[in-house]
């Protein structure tokens, strides 16, 4: 019986204090009665293996004793549905409101590096998820012990469902005119280089002008293509995309895009510089052309960033109706 | 679909629809009094197998929910606990055998309705 006493042990260390002994000693009798009914089929004592053989039938002792224990979830299944709408609606507004402290940052702080803001999110990420689980589990668990059990309302009223949706979205061609002009874009400034006179008009082929791309245009030329690249895959995931939701997400996500190509471009200042070879008439006249395209990109980014703030706002506010909506059926 | 996943697709439906099935079983099998053991090899000999560490923890679940009342007794020189249905435990047995019939016998009805029997 030593194996017993061995077997009842290893369960005893996973039960709680409070009623051990008895959950122990009923277990045992249990097992002591179940060996007797096999002596009794046998004829004969039960020798070492078949002792085992039992308690192994009768299964590991952390999943015993896991048995013999309240049954406890971190989030019940009443409350589990809340939880994942929250999670689900709230992951959006959470990656979109990072995406614009990040640009905040990047336009008002003096620059930020885009990889380190894009590599951190994920962290920002595990952290939402972790505070709002943790938020529930406590709701959870103080549900009942402190304040009433928060259950699904059954009333309801069919009549305060919202209005059939007439908003439609852009249509499948609309998309692909609008991917196509975007790729179309892309290489262009992909053939920029390679051809000046794309930016410079037929004078750029001239050999001699007084001016030409400034030394600057290498800097922001690589962040706009990968920028151009970026906003290409999100508009063929709005092209390929049938979920009226995600199509807006990520239309937000364009936006927020443009705005940051806008950002390299207002940084830039300086467009054009005098030629090395070329005689410039007025440097006066150059520099009164790159501050007039500057401030026309400081006017699209301003116009861009009023825009994407309103479509943002538009979207929080179609989201909380949403929610409130679900939050008014429990 | 694979025949490993139709498997565990199939024990897990059994076990679901088990479930409720045995706190009817055990119930209904303590209106006379056993201990687990022989409560056990009382529902295997009706043809309904439970495994130990089933039973034992749903018998003291039942008792925590004043469904079962227990008491510890010596039997053949060893100390049992035997168990027993409660007048509580009583009433919602009748309820949930009411319940049991009526779903009993609109799924025969429906099998019968569409000869799948």
């Amino acid at each position: 019986m030593d194996l017993l006493e061995r077997y009842l042990q290893a369960v005893g260390q996973y039960l709680p204090a409070k009623g051990k002994d008895d959950t122990l000693a009923e277990l045992r009798a249990n097992l002591l009665a179940e060996m007797d009914g096999r002596v009794e089929e046998l004829g004969r004592p039960l020798d070492e293996a078949e002792v085992a053989a039992v308690l192994e039938q009768h299964g590991r002792p952390v999943i015993v004793a896991a048995r013999y224990l309240p049954q406890h979830s971190l989030i019940g299944p009443g409350l589990f549905p809340l939880y994942w709408f929250t999670l689900l609606k709230s992951f959006p507004l959470v990656a979109l409101a990072y995406a614009a402290v990040q640009m905040a940052n990047f336009i008002f702080g003096g620059g930020t590096n885009i990889g380190a803001a894009i590599g951190h999110f994920p962290y920002v990420a595990f952290t939402f998820w972790g505070v709002v689980t943790l938020g529930f589990a406590v709701f959870e668990f103080a549900q009942g012990r402190y304040f009433a059990q928060v259950k699904f309302a059954k009333e309801w009223n069919p009549r305060e469902l919202p209005a059939l949706s007439q908003q439609k979205g852009p249509s499948f061609a609309n998309r692909v005119a609008d991917l196509v002009v975007n790729a179309l874009i892309f290489l262009w400034v992909l053939a920029v280089p390679a051809h000046p006179y794309l930016v410079l008009g037929p004078g750029g082929s001239v050999r001699g002008l007084p001016f030409g791309l400034s030394p600057e245009w290498h800097i922001f030329y690589s962040q706009i293509v990968g920028l151009l690249g970026l906003m290409l895959a999100l508009k063929f995931v709005v092209l390929i995309t049938n979920s009226a939701s995600w199509r807006k997400g990520v239309e937000l996500a364009t936006q927020a895009v443009s705005i940051l190509i806008l950002v390299v471009m207002v940084q830039a200042r300086t467009y054009f510089a005098p030629s090395p070879t070329g005689r410039l008439p007025s440097l006066q006249i150059l520099t009164s052309v790159n501050y007039s395209i500057n401030l026309g990109f400081k006017i699209a980014l301003a116009v861009s960033i009023v825009k994407f703030v309103w479509d943002l706002w538009q979207m929080v506010v179609s989201s909380q109706a949403k929610h409130n909506r679900f939050v008014r059926a429990l | 679909m694979a025949l490993e996943i139709q498997n565990e697709l199939f024990d897990s439906l059994r076990l679901e629809l088990r479930r409720g099935c045995l706190i009817l079983a055990v119930l209904a099998q303590l209106r006379t009094e056993h201990y687990g053991y022989t409560l056990r090899k009382t529902l295997a000999d009706e043809g309904l197998a439970i495994e130990e560490s089933t039973l034992y923890p749903l018998l003291r679940r039942l008792e925590t929910q004043g469904l079962l009342t227990s008491e510890w007794r010596e039997e053949e020189k060893r100390n049992k606990r035997f168990y027993r249905l409660s007048a509580e435990g009583a009433a919602i047995l009748t309820q949930l055998l009411a319940e049991w019939n009526g779903i009993n016998d609109s799924l025969h009805k429906i099998l019968r309705d569409k000869k799948e029997r």
